[in-house]
């Protein structure tokens, strides 16, 4: 039961950030490919533009590694 | 890093004004600027109808180079105008004509292809006596499988011009039903509205042929589908012998106006008087002395050349030339994807070439993965012409390619844990230290965001910002101070240290808020935050790692060997394909926002030195 409870706190750790990074990377996107289709001169400021709603999924995936890690010893 | 500039400054006779910009010209080396005084020779009516009469001839020059495809020749002078004018023109419009000329002879050969199916089909009538000899033809292509709705279609026409109508249909090789329909001269006008209406989309009639009946028209057509490669042949034929006989007098003339008009903008510049000129410009500090020979030994005494004192004008004036050592230049590509910095800044370029490799080796970390991209880093280098962005870019592949092996090494991984099963000894296994891992992720990170402030610190001293370089100073100790209490506070540094670290940072707070405002406080806020973002270094490295991992078990889960291996290998390059995107996206990103972020100031103008025009400039 312990180990169910704290391998779901690691799948909502990454999974709620996922989702987040998708929603914003969803509307990011076309609004960076219609200013693209404007200016090109824009693409780098566009690829990281997109690039930057991945910080949440990149620290909700260390974030469940770390929760996997810790309850290692007591779940185990 | 940013070249010194000098500000020269050109005097001369006015009637030298011509000869010594041709000069400056042929140097190729001074970036002509406007002097701080108005300059009314934009308003010289004679250099004005010389940029008018430039620019028209231009345009007819490029249009008719466009028609023939690229051509390039050294510059000639072309005036006297007139005649130049009138050659241009002459071959502009001739090449447009045979352009046009051309696309129509392909639209009718396309459109006579289309009926070629109908002569097929219906070739077995030629001859065949016509009921109604000055009727009319309508020539239909239904698709495939409409024979209901062709019944249906007959049922409604007859019904509607009371039999004066015959109705042919044969199938087509394609499956298509042509449909010929020969109606009485008083029938035709209702069965076209009834086409219509009905929505059946006619064939558009050959008019090219003057006859409007399928049936008299098809030897026409036969004959003039022979015909017509004959006379794109002979179109060909034409274009090619303007090519040879006008195409180098084409290219040399648009060199020379392009030159022209470059040497027209750095007039426009000039202060000229009715004696006097006075030029200024810029030139790399370094080559000062070899535009002054070459001036001073072409015009002696008459032309004065003097250097404008740093107090005469202000550092955001300057334009901006980046230059590094070999090793760092391919490293300019990642910082000309922003907008170059201003002059008096720090050009970021060497930095980058130190952290992007080691950023990107820690997070694709393979010696497999590593070579492959060698491979394709070759494969692009040796695709790519010289100083082209293509050889800069396989030039940072390389050595991010090496800093993937080297890492690699230090893993212990070749296409993941295949490495271990080799004989492979990782120094240190991030498959288990993943928190030792996150540790040096967050550690260099606090390395180079703590440099980026450094850097920030010096450019604001060096732009004469005393105080916005404490500030930052402050900030810097303020990080590093709060880094060591938490060492102190989870025993790595000793525990008794952590008391005077915190003290350290105390103190510090009222410091820069003193210094920088409270405005200092949120931007240390970000500045942790941004140390916390490397932890993707980690993230990153540990996911390729386990795809790899997840790769080489589809050896032994699928059953059979060999398509374990199949699949593996698929799997390994979708996981080179991300592994290469993702490490290069986020490098990027982590020196575009955390470490560019804290120092670097874009905004200088690229240093455009009047020269010769040439194709690719």
């Amino acid at each position: 039961m312990e180990m169910g409870l704290i391998v779901l706190a690691a799948a909502l750790a990454i999974g709620v950030p996922a989702l987040a990074t998708a929603w914003a990377q969803g509307r990011i996107g076309p609004a960076a490919a219609a200013s693209l289709a404007e200016k090109p001169e824009l693409s780098t400021t566009a690829i990281i533009l997109i690039a930057i709603p991945e910080t949440m999924v990149i620290l909700g995936f260390v974030v469940a590694v770390m929760i996997l890690l810790r309850s290692g010893g007591t779940a185990g | 890093m940013i070249l010194q500039m000098t500000r020269a400054r050109l005097a001369g006779p006015r009637a030298a004004l011509d000869a010594v910009l041709a000069e400056v010209q042929d140097a190729g080396l001074l970036h002509v600027d406007r002097p701080p005084a108005p300059a009314p020779t934009s308003g010289d009516p004679l250099v004005r109808r010389e940029a008018r009469h430039v620019t028209r001839l231009l345009v007819d020059v490029e249009a008719a180079l466009k028609e023939l495809g690229p051509l390039d020749a050294p510059a000639r002078d072309a005036s006297p105008w007139p005649r130049a004018a009138r050659r241009a023109r002459s071959l502009r419009r001739t090449l447009v004509k045979l352009r046009l000329g051309r696309a129509a002879l392909e639209d009718e050969q396309v459109l006579l292809a289309r009926y070629r199916e109908f002569f097929e089909a219906f070739e077995a009538l030629v001859g065949h006596e016509l009921t109604w000899p000055d009727g009319q033809a309508f020539y239909v292509v239904l698709h495939a499988g409409a024979q209901g709705a062709l019944r249906e279609l007959q049922r409604g026409l007859d019904a509607a011009v009371h039999g004066e109508l015959e109705l042919l249909s044969r199938e087509l090789p394609s499956g298509e039903l042509a449909v010929l329909l020969l109606t009485s001269p008083g029938a035709a006008p209702k069965v076209s509205k009834l086409l219509a209406d009905a929505r059946v989309e006619e064939l558009p009639t050959p008019t090219t042929l003057g006859e409007t009946n399928l049936l008299r028209a098809l030897p026409a057509m036969k004959a003039r589908l022979q015909e017509i490669p004959r006379a794109l042949d002979a179109l060909t034929r034409q274009r090619e012998a303007i090519r040879d006989g006008d195409g180098t007098w084409l290219a040399s003339t648009r060199a020379w106006l392009r030159d022209r008009q470059l040497l027209l903008e750095a007039r426009a510049q000039v202060h000229a008087g009715e004696h006097l000129f006075v030029l200024e410009g810029w030139v790399p500090r370094t080559r000062f002395d070899e535009l002054a020979t070459r001036l001073r030994t072409h015009f002696g005494p008459e032309l004065l050349l003097e250097v404008v004192g740093e107090e005469a004008w202000t550092a955001d004036q300057a334009p901006v030339v980046l230059k590094n050592p070999s090793l760092f230049r391919p490293f300019e590509v990642v910082t000309r994807m922003l907008p170059l910095p201003r002059y008096g800044t720090i050009d970021p370029t060497p930095f980058v070439a130190v952290f992007f490799p080691v950023f990107f080796g820690l997070m694709l970390g393979d010696v497999g993965y590593g070579v492959v991209l060698a491979l394709v880093a070759l494969a692009l280098r040796w695709k790519s012409k010289p100083d082209t962005t293509l050889r800069a870019v396989a030039s940072v592949g390389l050595v991010c390619a090496a800093s993937s092996i080297l890492f690699g090494f230090v893993f212990g991984e070749l296409f993941g844990t295949l490495g271990h099963a080799l004989g492979l000894r990782p120094l240190f296994n991030r498959e288990e230290a993943i928190v030792p891992f996150l540790g040096l992720s967050i550690a260099l990170g606090a390395v180079h965001v703590l440099l980026g402030l450094v850097l920030a610190a010096l450019t604001s001293w060096r732009r004469g910002h005393p105080r916005e370089a404490m500030g930052r100073g402050v900030a810097i100790a303020m990080v590093a101070l709060t880094g060591l209490s938490l060492l102190a506070a989870f025993e790595v540094l000793p525990a008794a240290l952590f008391t005077p670290f915190a003290i350290a940072v105390l103190v510090a707070f009222p410091v820069l808020v003193a210094l920088e405002g409270l405005v200092a406080v949120i931007e240390l806020l970000s500045t942790f935050g941004h140390i916390l973002s490397y932890a993707r270094i980690m993230a990153l490295g540990t996911a390729s790692l386990m795809l790899a991992v997840v790769a080489n078990q589809l050896v032994g889960a699928m059953g059979s060997v060999v398509v374990g291996v199949v699949f593996a290998l698929l799997f390994h390059l979708v996981n080179f394909a991300i592994g290469v995107f993702s490490p290069t996206i986020h490098a990027l990103r982590l020196h575009y926002v955390e470490f560019f972020g804290k120092f670097f100031s874009p905004g200088g103008a690229t240093y455009q030195p009047l020269g010769h025009w040439h194709p690719s400039s």
